[in-house]
């Protein structure tokens, strides 16, 4: 991500509420819900070895990686998993123009991938389910009655839609004639509609 | 285009910010013959640099905050010309029941219809707010259009401040022809060839206040790109009118020791907006076109309605947003992505009764305190009811409200899950705002306000607000114009005078 997605990434971020997730994330860890290590996460979501973490744990990086494979959709997961859309290395780039915001993010990504009973209906690490139990862990904080998990959903959701439809990459699996341009999609068949006029 | 610095700089008159209100009171006070020095935080741009690309323009030429809750997004310009280069161009004449309203409650006597009148009709004239022609409707606005008909609904299109528009759907990333008349092409040029200087990355970080007086201000230059402190400077003026918006306005008045017994950042309101997404068996190619056009004002507050009421807007069709406005994950946000060119989509601009406060941090950065209350979450609610009822009637295959967990909506009788849905700001799919007003508020009653009704800071001699937190209230209508028209008013009273020696 350039530095010029600085201001949309923290858009993206516009739901996430730096106290509420350490909030969460205290209570979860004086439960003893949250480890004090981290194991490796599947290599399969392991950062390039290109891009140096200077904000995201290894752990970290690959929990906003997985998450946002489940939210942008197959094709999107697709471009993920191929290399060639990187969500993990847009959020070290947000995190190096928001540097305050990074124990935030981190904390949060961490109560996804560590939450166990009563915080989330699950007991392994997110990383490690298969993918319609992730759907059912996001989903689950989408509709929770606590507002700081539906938060930590909007935050992670939204930071993932700008991976994929701020990009050009991204753009690949839709179709949006601005970027690429094809007949009978153009500024005149956009005003025409005479016969409803 | 920074010209040369000799710290401590003099000017006849310091204007903090170039959106609307900076920088039609620039233009009309240098044009009254005062030496005007324009100092903007934010960078400048040109049409050239005006870019097709969504994430990178909204990234470049904005500055996106949030309340201090998360739940809601506050998105403003912050470039030279302000919110006004990344607005929709959209037009509306300040409604008499808001002057009404504003003279009632706050004693501001001032803005009788017919004086206040006479300056919007002036802003009108200079940023070229013209009738938007038939042909200029795109599909988009038209499934809005239709819809609205269809159910009786008073509705029309809204008035742009533009010249040869080529609507190419690109209103909020920076007109590249320069078409839109914002400050960047109307009044900041107006103002430089009457004398004014225009100091961009230029950061005030406190207004010098001395004797009771305004002495200038403190301020920082900042790098481009980095936006990391450069150099401190000062400059001198025996006038300085803040226009920085509500986003700063308030807190640099908090950080200069100006709080007026906690008036100064209270008062903060918003139009609180969420989008509707439909989908239909027809192209609509949404992303082409004037970005907003159409308007339903069957529930608004203008036309003789006291409100507070909400417009229903059509809005474009760009990927980023439609993503975050449309609800939920995975697969079945990827289906209607999927869709684009057949997608409508419009936004619930809610005249919120909501009040919040804009306050400072232990650093003095500015924090927004708003959260909406429970009479606005339900009128919110009904206002995405009767967009979607519009939507249907035009025949949508789909309507997606933007609640997270709700199907969508394919008939009148699926709108009882909205009915029943518990309704919260965090379960909104992209509650955001981008008109806002207050915290420095203008009142005839010393207790309780910021400002006088003519703009000057009370007890602070040669301290104006000029930009929209000097607006008691919000308006209702797209704000441009007013906010034009009130900066108008303040430095034309200022210009009669003349600079003070």
């Amino acid at each position: 991500m350039s530095d010029a997605r600085r201001s949309q990434a923290l858009a993206a971020l516009a739901a996430l509420d730096r106290r509420a997730f350490l909030k969460l994330a205290g209570i979860a860890a004086a439960a003893g819900l949250l480890p004090t290590g981290c194991s490796d996460a599947a290599p399969a979501l392991a950062p390039p070895p290109d891009l140096p973490l200077r904000f995201l744990t290894p752990r970290t990086y690959a929990v906003f990686t997985a998450a946002a494979a489940r939210i942008v959709g197959p094709a999107g997961a697709d471009l993920i998993a191929a290399g060639r859309l990187v969500p993990g290395a847009q959020a070290e780039a947000f995190l190096a123009s928001a540097p305050t915001l990074a124990p935030t993010l981190r904390q949060a990504l961490l109560v996804l991938e560590f939450g166990v009973p009563p915080l989330l209906a699950k007991v392994q690490p997110f990383t490690a389910l298969p993918g319609a139990a992730q759907d059912a862990i996001l989903r689950e904080l989408m509709n929770s009655r606590f507002a700081s998990k539906r938060l930590l959903f909007g935050g992670v959701r939204s930071l993932a839609l700008l991976a994929c439809y701020g990009t050009a990459v991204g753009y690949e699996t839709i179709d949006y004639p601005p970027a690429k341009p094809r007949a009978g999609a153009d500024i005149e068949t956009a005003h025409r509609y005479a016969s409803d006029a | 285009m920074t010209a040369p610095l000799a710290p401590p700089l003099r000017a006849d008159a310091v204007v903090v910010g170039s959106g609307a209100g900076g920088a039609a009171a620039a233009a009309c006070l240098a044009e009254a013959g005062f030496e005007v020095l324009v100092l903007e935080a934010g960078p400048r741009f040109s049409a050239s640099d005006f870019l097709p690309d969504e994430a990178l323009m909204t990234a470049r030429l904005g500055r996106t905050s949030t309340t201090t809750s998360g739940a809601q997004s506050l998105y403003a310009g912050a470039c030279v010309g302000g919110s006004t280069v990344v607005n929709d161009a959209l037009c509306w004449r300040t409604p008499p029941e808001v002057l009404a309203h504003w003279r009632r409650e706050y004693a501001l006597s001032d803005l009788g219809d017919t004086a206040f009148a006479g300056f919007v009709e002036r802003a009108w004239r200079d940023v070229h707010a013209e009738p938007t022609l038939r042909s200029h409707l795109n599909r988009n606005a038209h499934r809005l259009e239709l819809g609205s008909r269809r159910l009786g609904w008073a509705g029309e299109a809204m008035p742009r401040n533009v010249r040869g528009c080529a609507r190419l759907g690109r209103c909020n990333w920076g007109c590249p022809v320069s078409a839109k008349q914002s400050a960047l092409v109307s009044y900041l040029p107006r103002a430089e060839s009457a004398g004014a200087r225009i100091l961009p990355d230029t950061q005030v970080t406190r207004v010098r206040i001395e004797a009771g007086a305004v002495a200038g201000v403190e301020a920082r230059r900042l790098a481009p790109g980095t936006r990391e402190p450069l150099a401190a400077l000062r400059i001198d003026a025996p006038l300085v009118l803040l226009a920085a918006g509500v986003l700063e306005t308030p807190a640099l008045l908090l950080r200069s020791g100006i709080q007026r017994d906690g008036a100064v950042g209270s008062g903060l309101q918003l139009h609180s907006s969420a989008a509707v997404t439909a989908r239909f068996a027809e192209p609509v190619h949404g992303y082409f076109g004037p970005t907003m056009a159409f308007a339903v004002t069957q529930f608004s507050d203008v036309h003789g309605h006291a409100g507070p009421g909400f417009m229903l807007e059509n809005t474009a069709v760009h990927p980023l947003v439609t993503a975050a406005g449309l609800p939920g994950f995975g697969p079945e946000h990827a289906r209607v992505m999927e869709a684009l060119p057949y997608l409508a989509r419009a936004v619930v601009v809610l005249r919120d009764a909501t009040r919040g406060r804009v306050e400072t941090d232990d650093e003095g950065r500015a924090r927004y305190a708003y959260a909406l209350e429970a009479g606005d979450v339900e009128r919110l609610r009904h206002a995405l009811h009767e967009l979607a009822r519009a939507y249907l009637a035009a025949d949508a295959l789909e309507v997606w409200l933007p609640v997270h967990g709700l199907a969508p909506i394919r008939s009148e009788s699926d709108l009882s899950a909205l009915a029943a849905v518990k309704l919260d700001p965090t379960r909104i799919a992209f509650l955001y705002a981008v008109h806002l007003f207050g915290g420095a508020a203008m009142g005839g009653a010393r207790a309780g306000s910021v400002c006088r009704p003519d703009g000057a800071v009370w007890d602070v001699r040669g301290l104006y607000v000029g930009d929209a937190s000097a607006l008691p209230s919000n308006t209702g209508v797209n704000p441009q114009i007013t906010i034009f028209a009130n900066a108008l008013r303040i430095a034309s009273a200022l210009a009669e005078r003349g600079p003070v020696s």
